[in-house]
């Protein structure tokens, strides 16, 4: 008889911190790992993308008892400087995907998480397409560029469950209370259609403050909308079953 | 075979008329034989009274009640996605 263990994963988005927050999150994780296994950021972790602020996230998430796995957000990307705010992160011992993927030990469990950023686009029927002017379809290719490296990723990555980390959403109905309008400007099902076919057990994505928390891709895959002001806490906790 | 849309409006429209729920504002979702509830209540009872109205209306599916009791606590319950 196969035993089964469980994968609990803190999760949380736009947590949006600057200098006049330092160590008020870090409050807040305090005890985590009683919690949970690991902790996964949805991006946007800064306001407007300085180095100052990178370095306040990094402070705040320097050396805590659980393993950390982070994607940027629009946010983070705002000043140009995405790849020295990713380094911050790293030098205090966070993971940081950029559309590729890690294997993780959780208590003899190995659990991949692959993810990125993410891009817009919109969803099926209602989306931005790969034609006409050389901005509509450079937005368009860079979302598809996007899809097909975490197809890759999944793929590629050999672990007892998978969770995909985005900033952007999969689907739209996590969108829901956010204006319908921006919606292509929220996320892409090319998202979706890319986990759906590689597989995987769980997406969290943040980025729709006004967003709702829960929701299914059409391949039935379930999706989380971990916002900071969508979950109301500091952080949710999803646990998978891990079959040993 | 009827289509998962009908079988998701038939389910929510149990939640709403049954005299034990009367829950408005629940998603319904049928994906294959899994039926997938979700939406906020007030209280843990409510959610387990709409599980059972919603397990009779479509006994056949594979039930995840994914409703949320609405926790103001830190850091509210985990959630078990089996
Ligand atoms: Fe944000
Ligand atoms: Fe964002």
């Amino acid at each position: 008889m196969s035993t089964l263990t469980e994968v609990r994963i803190a999760a949380v988005g736009d947590i949006h911190l600057g200098e006049d927050v330092r160590g008020e999150y870090r409050k807040r994780l305090e005890g985590i790992e009683e919690r949970a296994d690991v902790l996964m950021l949805a991006g946007d972790l800064t306001r407007h993308g300085t180095l100052e602020e990178g370095r306040v996230v990094a402070d705040e998430l320097r050396d805590l008892p659980v393993p950390v796995v982070a994607v940027l957000g629009n946010h983070d990307y705002h000043s140009d400087l995405q790849h020295e705010i990713a380094s911050e992160l790293r030098d205090a011992g966070v993971t940081v995907l950029d559309d590729d993927g890690v294997v993780i030990e959780c208590g003899g469990s190995k659990l991949g998480v692959v993810g990125g950023k993410g891009f817009g686009g919109g969803f099926a029927g209602k989306c931005a397409s790969e034609f006409g002017e050389r901005e509509i379809k450079d937005f368009v290719a860079h979302t598809r560029y996007i899809a097909e490296s975490w197809k890759i990723a999944l793929k590629e990555t050999q672990a007892d469950r998978r969770v995909v980390l985005s900033h952007y959403s999969p689907i739209k109905e996590t969108l829901e209370g956010e204006p319908l309008e921006i919606y292509p400007f929220l996320g892409s099902y090319l998202l979706a259609e890319a986990v759906d076919t590689a597989g995987a057990d769980l997406i969290l994505h943040g980025h729709a403050h006004k967003g709702t928390e829960k929701g299914l891709t059409p391949g039935g895959i379930r999706v989380r909308n971990v916002a900071l002001p969508v979950l109301g806490k500091a952080y949710a906790v999803y646990c998978l079953e891990c079959g040993e | 075979m009827e289509a998962p849309q009908y079988v998701a409006a038939r389910i929510q429209q149990a939640l709403a008329e049954d005299a034990r729920t009367h829950e408005l504002g629940i998603h319904v979702d049928v994906r294959g034989d899994q039926l997938f509830l979700r939406g906020q209540v007030s209280g843990n009872d409510q959610r387990v009274r709409l599980g059972e109205v919603a397990h009779e209306a479509a006994p056949d599916l594979r039930m995840h009640n994914e409703i949320k009791v609405v926790v103001v606590n830190e850091p509210g319950e985990d959630e078990h996605l089996d």
